[in-house]
């Protein structure tokens, strides 16, 4: 990569990142008419670019999926497969809409069940692994285990219909000690996107903004 | 000492798949508790003034989002029979097509011999990209976001989106999404609007310090359980009575594998100590 592209790619990302960020932060916390037009046109900006990015994806599917199926790699030809299905599904929703009665029919009864399906099998994964992962060998073990087994009993409409306080006591688990523990994982995820956010703006994540050509 | 076989991974799948085929041929009527948390979201929905506009909205992957449905589907058999109205604002690619499928699914359009009218009960907005960027937009100018509905009408054609403007005119957010944060944070949070979800059960216990930060603004069912709750205070049974069934014979094999996995454990550890001093 010339020491140009490298320096456009650097410096540029970084400038629009500022001056964005400078200016969705203005829009939110100072009453500006003005800093609220221009938070409002990035809005539209990012809405397009959101669009634009659909559009990436099927060009890089396309360069990817059919370099690989000149050269003949491995799995080439369910890469064929995948060009072909959206070679197909691509002008069909276009002609028929994408929110018509037939194209939902087709996609309900393709991509949806299949999809709902694949997610179905975990069931059988994680019936399977409780058997073989809650294992008691230590304290940790049992505390794992026995919390597992207490909210999944806890939670089962067999046990919480005749004794309802069952139930209540899943909720006490779920919105007590739980949530304390899933407050505090909110708290740390929004202070290192704080951090995120910092680093991205001084330039530190050298990786997000491609410097290193990643 | 006799040995205990190797269990599996096949054979316990078949039992697992046993137990989901008797309810579907057979099914049994598992009862349920009710929630008091469902209770509330079907009353506040009660209590809306006849034409409140109600926003159904949000991202995930329609594969996920089945576990919302059949809470979101007794909910728009309600809206509809309440003389609610509906607008929905897909924000991820997938949610265009499952808002209509729950539409399709609740038969409350005229075309299955319900009382809505497309366009001045309920509009279908398309999907519009750019996530929070387009969330904040829409609360704040529905016409500077979106300018047509998903069959390219302009949307001041339509009776309904006269009346809607901004989030002022949002009586309530419905997400049946994984992706509540969004909506919590900014129709809730920044704009005020009372937001509820039926919510998937990992869903749940993931957002719950958000429907504890927010008393009385923010409300989730809790799974399949919640959803056969809500359809119970509609007066249906859907799929959520249906996987209640499932939910009550799989939760007795899943701790039953709990202790049998341990039991096994125990007697090979007693096993091995004892060839360990022969």
């Amino acid at each position: 990569m010339s020491a140009t592209v490298t320096y456009i790619r650097t410096y540029l990302a970084q400038a629009v990142i500022i001056v964005g960020c400078l200016a969705m932060l203005i829009g939110y916390f100072l009453v500006s008419p003005e800093a609220g037009r221009v938070a409002d046109e990035l809005n539209i900006w990012n809405m397009n670019v959101g669009t634009f990015t659909l559009f990436v994806g099927i060009i890089t599917i396309f360069m990817r999926y059919g370099r690989s199926i000149i050269n003949r790699d491995p799995n080439w030809l369910f890469h064929l497969y995948c060009l072909v299905v959206i070679a197909l599904w691509v002008p069909f929703g276009t002609l028929t809409g994408v929110y018509s009665d037939l194209y939902q029919t087709l996609y309900l009864n393709t991509k949806i069940t299949l999809h709902i399906t694949i997610i179905g099998e975990m069931i059988f994964f994680c019936v399977s692994a409780m058997y073989r992962t809650f294992r008691i060998k230590s304290f940790r073990t049992f505390v794992l285990a026995f919390l597992a087994a207490l909210m999944i009993v806890f939670n089962a409409p067999w046990l919480t219909t005749p004794f309802p306080q069952v139930g209540d006591a899943a909720y006490w688990l779920l919105n007590n000690p739980q949530m304390a523990a899933a407050r505090a994982m909110v708290i740390c995820g929004g202070i290192g996107g704080i951090i995120l956010g910092i680093r991205i703006l001084l330039g530190l994540e050298k990786g997000a903004l491609r410097i290193t050509g990643g | 000492m006799a040995k205990i076989p190797e269990l599996k991974s096949q054979y316990i799948w078949l039992v697992a798949l046993i137990l989901f085929l008797i309810p579907a041929v057979n099914p049994l009527g598992a009862p349920f508790a009710m929630s008091d948390v469902t209770v509330k979201i079907y009353d506040l929905m009660q209590s809306l003034p006849e034409k409140s506009i109600v926003v159904m909205g949000g991202a995930s992957v329609f594969a996920f989002d089945i576990e919302s449905s059949p809470g979101m589907i007794a909910c728009l058999k309600q809206m509809a029979a309440r003389h609610l109205r509906l607008v929905t604002f897909p924000l991820g690619t997938e949610a265009a097509q499952y808002h209509k499928f729950c539409i399709d699914a609740a038969r409350v359009d005229q075309k299955y011999g319900g009382p809505w009218k497309y366009g001045v009960d309920y509009v279908l907005l398309p999907y519009t990209p750019g996530g929070s960027a387009a969330l904040i937009s829409f609360l704040k100018s529905v016409e500077a976001t979106v300018t047509l509905d998903i069959n390219g009408v302009p949307i001041n054609q339509l009776p309904l989106m006269r009346d809607f403007h901004s989030y002022k005119d949002i009586a309530v957010w419905m997400c049946p999404h994984w992706g509540f944060i969004d909506i919590i944070r900014y129709a809730t949070g920044e704009c005020g609007v009372i937001s509820v979800s039926f919510a998937q059960s990992a869903a749940y216990a993931t957002f719950s310090p958000y429907m504890m930060a927010y008393p009385g603004k923010v409300y989730m069912t809790n799974g399949y359980v919640g959803g056969a709750q809500y359809e119970r205070l509609v007066g249906i049974k859907g799929l959520g009575h249906k996987v209640v069934d499932s939910y009550s014979l799989i939760s007795v094999l899943i701790p039953a594998l709990i202790i049998l996995g341990n039991i096994t454990m125990i007697v090979r550890m007693k096993e091995e100590e004892v060839e360990a001093k022969e």
